[in-house]
């Protein structure tokens, strides 16, 4: 069967915790930031955005809306600038992946991707003396000068094959291939899977007539969808359309 | 031929634009910016066999659920434990960094005297002697554990011992002085509840165990125009709870109890009222001018809140109109409101009430840092991670995240009795001691930890009554042993007490209390009122590297 793993984020149950973020960075040994980070400047592969109706007083409306890299499957933009085929769309998978042993820090691919869902490693990776004891075995850390981004926890998909393989099966068990931010949902607001499953959850969730996906128009085909019952919170998908206001995560 | 500076020149500039046309500078740059990128001091993760075991966090007396992936015998990673009642394989987002928690660079790993290096040898003697001249007080921050017991055992002997309760518990306390029953053994039954109308509290954001209410809310209500849980949110700004609730109601900053009165009034002008209670003196008009809400939008309110039963009242500290609403909502004592979860719970004295004079106030690790004791005694404080904010003569080195073996008695407020132990994952620092074992060498009658918690375990097999809970449910009536309930305890099971019985609180109210200013609700944390003194250092990731929340004054990260 085709795989195409993507998500479907339900933006009504998101509270804006920050558990996906934090659990994201634990998994994927992204550094804590340096007292100089900003916004800006900081490693966030998911990162919440605070987003409001734009209206004052008792109208308010405010809602969490997590943004990752959307794993585009259409002309990715990212796939196509790059010059050190460091970011590759895995035919099997669907997973857009990053390669910072490739990577020679330009940047071209953070100018490309629509979603500002990229980062730099402008320092050296560190942690307080003592703690490189606490990091995840199976992700290497990044080094300076390069660009990462969310890779859908490849590692924990490594882990899920190599059982599989282990077990003498050529297809993973579904419940073994988790990525962080799902596993720390604590209303479980996203749902992964494989959406060229019809009958996979989260194939069914992105079909649903409040799915909807942001800057769809550009046609890259981004396999992270969201959920909403509130119109105002799906016209944030298109910038141009009734979004009044957006505070920057 | 004469070689010219020109033919030089020349040649330079030639070979350096030829140069531009060939791999080498591109090769060049790109091979000093790997070597560069590489130096031997950027840290490698531990090699070695991973396995995954489970255990509970004790940073807050929530006490989650925990499943720890460690590698070379570190824990290296963190995530819930599906199978926990409470908290359901839901943490909050400090506890998936919390196993980074013991390398912060404010770990206190030496006992200091006024910020000297010192030794446990002097403050063994300076306790001791504190102890032979006078009475001493013992301060607990997570009362009910086998810890706690032995500070209980030993103040009867010394003096007296005092707790900090969470926020979740203080705003019990008003249904302690009415009912007798202590705060300790009340709870909200969420579970069963159609309406909860919040007056402040973070519901969705840092109240009682993380997954315990947003797993409900995310089940019944989230995103729902007719929900089978309605949450109405009454508060003066739109926090997090009030943006995700059914309803959001905007009021007058400090002015929770004069609605609360405003609503009780409405009910019983509307004979809505399910008990006998004192009618408030506010009248509807009174109420509408503090909230800033219609005499209209009250009884609409009040209607609104009866209208989908069990309804249960909610406060953000201890104000005790909402507690008499919760009264003439029927919601004491009753299905779908506050119960009763445990039959035998002692009361505990306020570490705020403990009275001296005392010779010395030893303040154990679990006591969060805002708390200050107004004293002259001489304080032996037990830390894990240094606070300069926080006064104390002594700072003794702590156990950190899961270094120490620990029970886990049930989450503040929860509606059902649960017990677990927490076994020690990681390797404490060779200096550190718990307060428990630093009482124990003070008084070697004292029992030790394991020894209560071996005799809880006994205690809980003799009653064979609730299930475990792990991957599946077993019934301690089918477990054959004291040992085989221990044993399972110590691979993470949870047990969970009977169902609360309805009817086991009564309330007296003779009249409707006076008006009070409520606490301050606590910084949004997601720690509840339990600030740390250290946060994780991944909480970068939300106080600095986002612009998701506003860091918490007093916490390093």
């Amino acid at each position: 069967m085709k795989t195409r793993y993507g998500m479907v984020i339900d933006v009504d149950r998101c509270t804006g915790c920050g558990a996906c973020m934090v659990a994201c960075a634990a998994e994927n040994n992204v550094p804590p930031g340096s007292p100089r980070v900003t916004p800006r400047t900081g490693i966030t592969p998911m990162l919440v955005h605070k987003v409001s109706n734009g209206a004052d007083g008792e109208g308010r409306r405010e809602a969490f809306l997590p943004v990752t890299c959307m794993q585009c499957e259409h002309e990715t933009p990212c796939v196509s600038v790059c010059p050190q085929q460091a970011v590759q769309l895995d035919p099997a998978t669907g997973i857009v992946m990053q390669m910072p042993q490739r990577c020679l820090g330009c940047r071209y691919c953070m100018t490309a991707c629509p979603y500002h869902a990229r980062y730099f490693n402008w320092w050296d990776p560190a942690w307080p003396q003592g703690m490189e004891k606490s990091l995840n075995p199976g992700v290497a850390v990044r080094m300076r000068g390069v660009v990462e981004k969310c890779n859908l926890c490849h590692a924990r998909l490594h882990a899920a094959q190599e059982k599989a393989a282990a077990a003498g099966k050529r297809e993973i068990n579904p419940h073994d291939y988790v990525p962080a931010c799902v596993e720390a949902c604590p209303t479980r607001a996203i749902t992964f899977g494989n959406l060229a499953d019809e009958k996979d959850p989260a194939s069914q969730a992105a079909r649903s007539p409040e799915a909807f996906r942001l800057l769809a128009r550009l046609g890259t085909e981004p396999k992270v969808y969201y959920r909403s019952t509130r119109p105002w919170v799906r016209a944030l998908a298109e910038p141009d359309t009734g979004r009044k206001e957006v505070q920057h995560g | 031929m004469k070689l010219t500076r020109r033919d030089l020149l020349t040649l330079g500039g030639g070979v350096t634009t030829g140069l531009l046309f060939t791999p080498v500078p591109w090769k060049l740059l790109d091979d000093t910016s790997i070597w560069t990128q590489n130096w031997p001091w950027i840290p490698q993760p531990a090699r070695g066999p991973v396995e995954v075991k489970n255990s509970f966090c004790a940073l807050c007396p929530n006490g989650c659920g925990m499943r720890v992936r460690l590698a070379a015998g570190w824990p290296v990673g963190v995530s819930g434990m599906p199978h926990h009642p409470v908290n359901q394989g839901a943490l909050c987002p400090l506890g998936f960094g919390a196993h980074q928690l013991n390398w912060h660079p404010r770990r206190l790993r030496q006992v200091r005297h006024h910020g000297r290096a010192s030794s446990w040898t002097e403050a063994l003697g300076a306790f001791r002697k504190a102890c032979a001249a006078g009475p001493v007080a013992i301060i607990d921050g997570y009362p009910g554990r086998a810890a706690s017991s032995l500070f209980q055992s030993f103040s009867r002997r010394h003096g007296s011992y005092g707790v900090t309760l969470c926020a979740e518990e203080r705003a019990l306390g008003p249904y302690e002085t009415w009912s007798g029953v202590p705060a300790t053994a009340l709870g909200y039954d969420l579970e069963n509840t159609a309406t909860i109308v919040s007056f402040g509290a973070p519901l969705l954001d840092g109240w009682s165990a993380p997954g315990r209410f947003t797993r409900l809310w995310s089940e019944r209500s989230a995103g729902v125009t007719n929900p089978q849980l309605r949450l109405i949110q009454v508060e003066a700004s739109q926090s997090r709870t009030a943006a995700c609730a059914w309803r959001w109601v905007s009021i007058a900053p400090g002015s929770e109890a004069a609605l609360a009165a405003g609503l009780a009034r409405a009910l019983h002008e509307e004979h809505r009222a399910s008990e006998n209670v004192p009618m408030p003196p506010t009248t509807l008009a009174e109420a509408a001018t503090r909230s800033g809400l219609s005499e209209d939008a009250i009884r609409e309110l009040a209607r609104t809140m009866v209208a989908r039963g069990p309804v249960l009242a909610i406060a953000a500290a201890p104000e005790p109109a909402v507690a008499a609403l919760n009264i003439v909502l029927g919601a004491v004592g009753a299905r779908g409101g506050i119960v009763r979860r445990r039959q035998h719970a002692e009361s505990y004295a306020s570490a705020d009430s403990v009275k001296g004079p005392f010779r010395a106030v030893l303040i154990d690790s679990s006591v969060p840092g805002e708390f200050a004791l107004r004293t002259d005694a001489e304080v032996f404080r037990f830390a894990a991670w240094e606070d300069p904010a926080v006064h104390a003569d002594w700072w003794l080195p702590a156990p950190g995240f899961l270094e120490e073996p620990s029970d886990i008695p049930a989450a503040p407020a929860s509606s059902i009795e649960t017990y677990a132990l927490a076994v020690a994952l990681a390797s404490p620092p060779p200096e550190v001691r718990s307060a428990a074992q630093f009482l124990a060498q003070v008084n070697p009658s004292l029992a030790s930890v394991e020894k209560v918690i071996h005799e809880r375990c006994q205690q809980l097999f003799a009653a064979r009554t609730g299930h475990l809970h792990r991957e599946q449910s077993t019934a301690v009536a089918n477990l054959k042993s004291a040992e085989a309930l221990e044993k399972e305890f110590r691979s993470g099971a949870v047990w969970m007490g009977d169902p609360p019985r309805t009817g086991g609180v009564r309330c007296q109210l003779r009249e409707w209390p006076a008006q009070q200013a409520m606490d301050a609700p606590h910084a949004a944390t997601w720690t509840g009122g339990w600030i740390p003194a250290v946060l994780p250092p991944l909480a970068t990731k939300l106080y600095q590297e986002s612009s998701l929340r506003e860091p918490p004054a007093r916490s390093e990260i």
